[in-house]
Order: C-alpha cells, then sequence, then structure tokens
C-alpha cells in the first residue's frame, strides 16, 4: 500500500472528518443544482419540450406566452413565410381543475396533433388525437383516470403521461385545439371567438432557426418570433431564479475547495517533517506530490460517494410539490469539477514541498 | 596536540578508497554573518573501513557528513564517491544518490510517525528505481531480526522506546544495502551493552559487505571498533594517531 493511504488509514478519524465535511458540499452543491433545475424545469418544462424550433408571439405580448392574443388566421399567414416548414397553433391558459391530488391550478393547453406545438416528453400511453383525450403532467395522473376541468366539470380522460412539461410550476394537461375551445367557450359564453397564444413553427431542414424567427416578424405584422431558447430565458422570472441559484451554487462549490485546498495546506505544513525526512532519506519531490494527489483523489472520491447517498436519500425523503430527479451528467461533472479544482488547491501544498531543504533532517534538532 | 592533518594520499588503506574528501569548505551565510563549518577538511575511506568522527558540539560533524551524504553541496572542494562526483551532482542527482548509494542515520532518530517500524523500512526500499518488493520485505524482516526488533516490528514509533527507535532508523539506513552508511550518534539514546551491540552490527555491516562507514560519535568506548579516528575542533578535520583521544573531552 502507497504511503499515502497508509497515513489515511493509521489517521481515520482526521481524514473522515474531512471527508465528511467535503461531502457535506458536494452533497450542498449536488442538491441545489438538482432542486434548481427541477424548479426552472417546473418554470419552463412546457415551453422547453415543444416540438417546434420557433415560437411566434404576439408582439404587444412582453415575450410573455400568457400574454400574446393571436387570431387563428395568423397560423396560415406564418406558414407562408420562407423557411417554415409547418406551423400550428397552440393556446394556453390557466383553469381550476380536479386533480388526483384535489382541486388545484392546471394550465390546460391546446394544440393541433397534426401541426408542430406537441409536447415532446411522453413518458407513458400517447398523445391525445380526439376530443376530451388528454395528455398531463400531473403528480398522481394513471392512464385513464379523469381529470375535470372546474367549473365547467368537463371530465378529460387521460391518455399519456409526460414529463419535464410542467409549467410556472403548475401540472399541464395538453388538449387537442377543438377541445380546448369547448372548453373556453363552456366557461365563456359570450366570447366572439377563442384566441391563440403562440404559434408553433417546423423550419425548413437547414434553416437557422433565429433567422426564420426574425423573418416571420418581419413579414407577418403584429408577431414577434423566438427560439425556443430564447422563448424560455425570457420566460418571467426564469433568469433571475437561475442566476440566484447560479450564485449559491457557485458559493458553495468555491467553499469546498477552498475548504480541501486549506486542509490540504494544514496537512503539509504539520508533515514538513517527515516529507523533510522523506526527502533526505532520496524521495524526490514528485514523489512526495503525488502521495498528496493521492490523497485529495481519495478524499474527493469517499466524499462524493457519501454525497451522492446522502442527495439520494434527501431526494426520496424531501416533498417538493415538483418533479426531481437526480442527473447523471450534473453530478459526474460537479465531481470532476471538485476533483479538478481540488487538486488545483492542492498545488498550494506542492509548492511548500518544493522549497523543502533535505539537509534539515541532519540537523541536530 | 600530536594530531597533525592528513592529505588522502598518507591514509592507511585496505583498499581502493571508495569516498575521498578533497579540500571541502562549508561556509553558512554570507557576508557578516558568515560562518565557516568545515575549513579545508580532506579525509579518505577505503571499501571495508568503519571510521570514527570526534568533536565537540558544534564543531562540524554533522555538516561534513552531509556533504558526503549528499544533502548539502560543499561552498568548495571535492567529494568522490567511487567513481561519482557527489560535490557536482544536481538535486535531482543527490536525490537518487541518497535513494540508492547512502544510508543516514540521522542524530535525531527521525522516523515516519505514521509508518510501523517495518514499514519505515519498507519505504525506503521503494525509493530506488529498480526494486524488488518481495526481496525487500525479506531484508526488512532479517534487518528488524538482527536489530532485536522482531516482535515490534509492527509498531509505530510513538509505541517505541528511544533505542528502539534508533536501532529502526539504523535498519532503515542498511535496507538499501548502501555503499555508504553515515550515522550521526548512534548511541546516544542507548545504553551502554546495546550501544555496543548495536556499533558492532554497523562495522559488521561494513566489513562484511565491504561497505564505508563513517559514524559519529561522543562515545570514547566506541571507538575500538573503528578503523580510523578523526577529531574536528572548530571545523578543522584531523586524524587521530589515537594517543590524544582523551584530551579534551
Ligand atoms: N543551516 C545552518 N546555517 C547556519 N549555521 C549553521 C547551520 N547548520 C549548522 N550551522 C553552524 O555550523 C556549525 C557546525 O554545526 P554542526 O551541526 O555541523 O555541528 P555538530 O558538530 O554536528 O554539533 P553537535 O554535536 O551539537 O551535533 C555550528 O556552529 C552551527 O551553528
Ligand atoms: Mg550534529
Amino acid at each position: 500500500m502507497s504511503i499515502a493511504l497508509l497515513e489515511m488509514r493509521r489517521a481515520k478519524l482526521r481524514f473522515g472528518l474531512l471527508s465528511g465535511a467535503v461531502a457535506l458540499l458536494v452533497f450542498l452543491v449536488l442538491f441545489l443544482s438538482t432542486l434548481s433545475g427541477a424548479l426552472i424545469e417546473s418554470f419552463t418544462g412546457a415551453i422547453k419540450n415543444l416540438n417546434a424550433d420557433v415560437l411566434v408571439y404576439s408582439s404587444s405580448a412582453r415575450d410573455n406566452i400568457q400574454g400574446s392574443r393571436l387570431d387563428p388566421s395568423v397560423v396560415a399567414k406564418v406558414a407562408a413565410v420562407p423557411g417554415v416548414a409547418a406551423a400550428g397553433g397552440i393556446a394556453t391558459t390557466t383553469t381550476s381543475a380536479q386533480l388526483p391530488s384535489g382541486k388545484g391550478d392546471l394550465a390546460l393547453f391546446g394544440f393541433d396533433p397534426t401541426k408542430p406545438g406537441a409536447p415532446d416528453g411522453v413518458k407513458e400511453g400517447r398523445l391525445p388525437n380526439a376530443a376530451n383525450e388528454t395528455a398531463v403532467d400531473v403528480a398522481g395522473a394513471t392512464i385513464g383516470s379523469t381529470i375535470t376541468l372546474l367549473p365547467t366539470n368537463i371530465p378529460l380522460e387521460v391518455v399519456g403521461i409526460l414529463s419535464g412539461a410542467q409549467f410556472s410550476a403548475a401540472p399541464t394537461a395538453y388538449v387537442d385545439l377543438p377541445s380546448y375551445q369547448a372548453a373556453l367557450k363552456a366557461a365563456n359564453p359570450n366570447a366572439p371567438f377563442i384566441p391563440l397564444n403562440a404559434v408553433a413553427v417546423e423550419t425548413t431542414p437547414g434553416s437557422d432557426p433565429a433567422a426564420v424567427a426574425s423573418q416571420v416578424a418581419n413579414t407577418v405584422p403584429g408577431t414577434a418570433g423566438y427560439t425556443i431558447s430564447d422563448a424560455v430565458a425570457k420566460i418571467p422570472g426564469v433568469s433571475s431564479v437561475s442566476q440566484t441559484f447560479g450564485i449559491l451554487v457557485g458559493m458553495t462549490f468555491v467553499i469546498s475547495i477552498v475548504v480541501i485546498g486549506f486542509f490540504f495546506l494544514i496537512l503539509t505544513v504539520q508533515k514538513m517533517r517527515v516529507f523533510t525526512l522523506l526527502r533526505a532519506t532520496g524521495a524526490s519531490t514528485g514523489r512526495l506530490a503525488r502521495s498528496v494527489v493521492v490523497q485529495i483523489t481519495a478524499v474527493v472520491v469517499v466524499a462524493s460517494a457519501v454525497a451522492i447517498l446522502l442527495v439520494w436519500g434527501a431526494l426520496k425523503g424531501a416533498s417538493t410539490g415538483i418533479p426531481v430527479s437526480l442527473d447523471p451528467t450534473l453530478v459526474i461533472g460537479t465531481v470532476l469539477a471538485v476533483w479538478v479544482f481540488s487538486l488545483a488547491a492542492g498545488l498550494l501544498s506542492i509548492r511548500r514541498i518544493r522549497s523543502i531543504d533535505p539537509a534539515t533532517a541532519a540537523g541536530a534538532r | 596536540m600530536t594530531t597533525n592533518t592528513v592529505a588522502p594520499a598518507d591514509v592507511q588503506q585496505t583498499g581502493k578508497p571508495i569516498l575521498e574528501v578533497v579540500d571541502v569548505t562549508k561556509t553558512y551565510g554570507e557576508g557578516h554573518t558568515a560562518v565557516t563549518a568545515i575549513a579545508a577538511a580532506s579525509l579518505s575511506v577505503a571499501e571495508g573501513q568503519f571510521v570514527s568522527l570526534l568533536g565537540p558540539s558544534g564543531s562540524g560533524k554533522t555538516t561534513l557528513i552531509s556533504m558526503i551524504g549528499g544533502l548539502l553541496t560543499p561552498t568548495s572542494g571535492t567529494i568522490r564517491l567511487g567513481d561519482q562526483v557527489v560535490s557536482d551532482m544536481s538535486k535531482k542527482e543527490l536525490t537518487n544518490l541518497r535513494a540508492e548509494r547512502v544510508g543516514f542515520v540521522f542524530q535525531s532518530s527521525n522516523l515516519v510517525p505514521f509508518l510501523t517500524a517495518r514499514e519505515n523500512l519498507l519505504y525506503v526500499a521503494s525509493l530506488p528505481k529498480k526494486h524488488s518488493r518481495k526481496a525487500a520485505a525479506k531484508r526488512a524482516d532479517e534487518l528488524l531480526g538482527e536489530l532485536g526488533l522482531s516482535d515490534r516490528a509492527n509498531n509505530v514509533p510513538e509505541k517505541l522506546s528511544g533505542g528502539e527507535r534508533q536501532r529502526v532508523a539504523i535498519g532503515r539506513a542498511l535496507m538499501n544495502d548502501p555503499d555508504l552508511i553515515l550515522v550521526d550518534e548512534p548511541t546516544a539514546a542507548l545504553d551502554t551493552a546495546l550501544g555496543r551491540q548495536v556499533v558492532q552490527l554497523l562495522a559488521r555491516e561494513v566489513k562484511q559487505r565491504g561497505k564505508t562507514g563513517i559514524m559519529v560519535t561522543h562515545d570514547l568506548r566506541m571507538v575500538e571498533y573503528t578503523d580510523q579516528v578523526f577529531e574536528i575542533l572548530d571545523g578543522h578535520l584531523t586524524k587521530s594517531d589515537g594517543t590524544t583521544l582523551l584530551d579534551g573531552h
């Protein structure tokens, strides 16, 4: 066994405490980024996971799909713009509904199943293709169950379960446009027509969505075009939420790195006598540096394993109200980043080792 | 005073000189605060010879053997070990020299506190570029046995007595079968009987394996196990003919 691992075995408490501290910090990073990812997804999922390249709102919408009103005739005008392969209307409204968990808010979406604008991410079942069928992202909903719109008491039969399709942190139900229009007509019998909120556009192969978006805005009066990522970023609150969480995650990350770096610096300084002795007996600086690298790596590996277990347990135990799952890419990325930056912080220790004069080991005291 | 400065050529030799120190000077610091710890020292030790180095505290004993063992670079002069010129070596070459050709027992028996006696020996065995784990394990057990440490081998230094630690340090110095063994006050922490035993072991290692050994000591009773005696006073090295050993001690 290498000297680095032997030392850790003899000083279990010391390295256990360090690994524990680092594990808690890695846990915080993972937990915060998982939660923030889930939260942002719950605000934006319905737009992000839309089967379209470009979204068209009314120019008065202030970038917000819920503030957008388009006459159904706009769909044909958008479809005629060069670069547009197909276009489909999308309508959305927030309504009350009887959900498996009780009465609550529901974002109802109407779309044209034959055109762009259908939700991606069907986890189970299928998309609706007949009146009053629905695909939902609603906690507890199962295929074959019923969701009832209130106060109209219109029943929707669940034929598909979606994931990552929430909007404004509310559950969503997708129906075809005629069912949507019927539901709204029932609630507002006096409305002259039911407007669309957006037009979903599929671009022709090879065309740049951003260019098509501005082309639509320039050609069809009263409209504004957005690429999907643009539309997601402009959903009210999203940028400030992701910024806030970004700062929290970043700070926790930096603190972890600093803790690891300082800890190993302290360990190195405490061990200067030993390192000097080892240099005097013929150990090279590189060899001693490697032992620091081995120890940092061991601490990061143990700490990450503990942190992943903690996050997994916490996500299982916590009832967040929004769907949360651990993203392997995020986990691997975070652990690698902690490791790389910890090694960088370990350079402080290695610099101290480089400056050792082995002759001091021979000195009387 | 009947001691006299010796040129390397005057040394009685039992074989070809493996260690040659020619006109070596070491000055610590610069300008006003400069201290000349060793002034123009010359000595020569042949293969299979064990020599002792006597001198009062602060006279430069540690400084001299540190230069010989590749821990310190002389300010001027030449140190040769076999066909290698130690005094011209780079830091990296010195590191290798210490790992492969020199066994050093430091004045304060310096052990790695978190390694057992046996692991302290095995660690240095892993330093030379060519090494065998199996051979090292065998040699470590042999040495620990010879040093009377067999049943203490799996203890960390904290659990060992001062004398036991000193013996572990000696075992470590012998571990890599070095050409040169340098021992700084090996008997300080040992009682007379044990001290004798340890010095005899060192002398035997040197003789049987054809090494070169230098032992710094205060203990005149240990001188009988060595072939030559050198004395240092204020950085000046002289060869003793044996008659003056008790002067000033
Ligand atoms: N790194 C250093 N810087 C400055 N002076 C030093 C240094 N190391 C040793 N000296 C001085 O050099 C002289 C010789 O020191 P050295 O350690 O070689 O003596 P020594 O004979 O081994 O003494 P002791 O028997 O006490 O171990 C002393 O005056 C000491 O103060
Ligand atoms: Mg000394």
